[in-house]
């Protein structure tokens, strides 16, 4: 039995971007606001997830051609590379180094090592939630 | 349509490159004057202007604004009624509309306004099926929101 999805997959196709957004502003509020590379990831996730309840598993994977465990792999390199970085300069493990920087179109803004780490954690989040959903998907 | 937004958007990029002042007070300024250009320029446009449709999208907001108010005290004066004299049916609404953005903007408005829910939508489209608390004369209901809503949307979609 098929049903008609046609009002959820509209209003899917429509509210997908704006999750999408939100963790995006989620993720960059992190350092002074709530929000963060945990919050940010799960919301991603929640857009994919939304994507899948609205289509079917094999759409989503055409769409999403990643393998999400490569992207977990990437997140965790990302975290232990911003770590790691501290020890070339001589100081502590896990030292951020931050200053204020003139970047071309955002004009004066500080720039902190502790956003490569939350990217990480941001991907590392992603990757393993929807690992998770597509394995458990998946069998049928 | 959308061509004429986008050419009004460019025109006000444009002014604000050439006023080298790029905030937004000079892009408000720029899409007045691209706005007046198009009024000019509108016999070359194959489609009407698209203000029209944009008032039209503003009346359909309007519209719903009010049918929820409405709708709403007629459910209140349903609940506070001491007896439940409803007649709750499902009826078929036949629709016009052919796209997927339409049917599902006329599905989220008749479900909004309370006293009536979309349950499904038909496969071939042409079909809603609508339950509603009292639908005394679903000649009537049917009739009424072929020419609110439907009308409201048929003017945004194809003025």
């Amino acid at each position: 039995m098929k049903t008609n999805d046609v009002i959820l997959q509209t209003g899917t196709k429509v509210v997908f971007f704006i999750i999408f957004l939100f963790s995006i502003h989620i993720f960059f509020a992190g350092h002074f606001a709530p929000g963060g590379g945990f919050v940010g990831g799960l919301l991603t996730t929640a857009a994919i997830v939304l994507l899948l309840l609205a289509f079917d598993l094999k759409t989503v994977q055409k769409a999403l051609p990643f393998n999400f465990m490569i992207v977990v792999a990437i997140g965790l390199l990302l975290a232990l590379g911003t770590a790691a970085g501290s020890i070339i300069f001589n100081v502590p493990f896990f030292t951020h180094a931050f200053g204020d920087f003139y970047l071309p179109l955002f004009g004066e803004s500080a720039l902190h090592t502790a956003m490569i780490f939350d990217a990480g954690v941001y991907l590392v989040v992603v990757g393993s939630t929807i690992t998770m959903i597509q394995t458990i998907g998946g069998d049928s | 349509m959308a061509f004429q937004i986008l050419l009004n958007f460019f025109i006000a990029l444009v002014w604000m490159f050439l006023s080298s002042s790029l905030t937004v007070t000079s892009f408000v300024v720029g899409y007045l004057i691209g706005f007046i250009l198009l009024l000019m320029m509108r016999r070359f446009f194959t489609v009407k202007l698209y203000t029209r449709r944009l008032w039209a999208a503003i009346k359909l907001t309007l519209l719903f604004i009010k049918e929820l108010i409405m709708s709403n005290l007629s459910v209140l004066f349903l609940v506070i009624r001491p007896k439940l004299a409803i007649q709750p049916r499902i009826f078929a609404l036949p629709t016009d509309l052919k796209h997927d953005w339409e049917i599902t903007l006329l599905s989220s408005l008749i479900t909004l306004t309370p006293g009536t829910v979309v349950m499904y939508v038909s496969d071939d489209q042409k079909v809603l099926y609508v339950h509603a608390i009292d639908a005394g004369d679903v000649e009537e209901a049917v009739h009424s929101i072929k020419n609110t809503f439907e009308k409201a949307i048929r003017e945004v979609s194809r003025p």
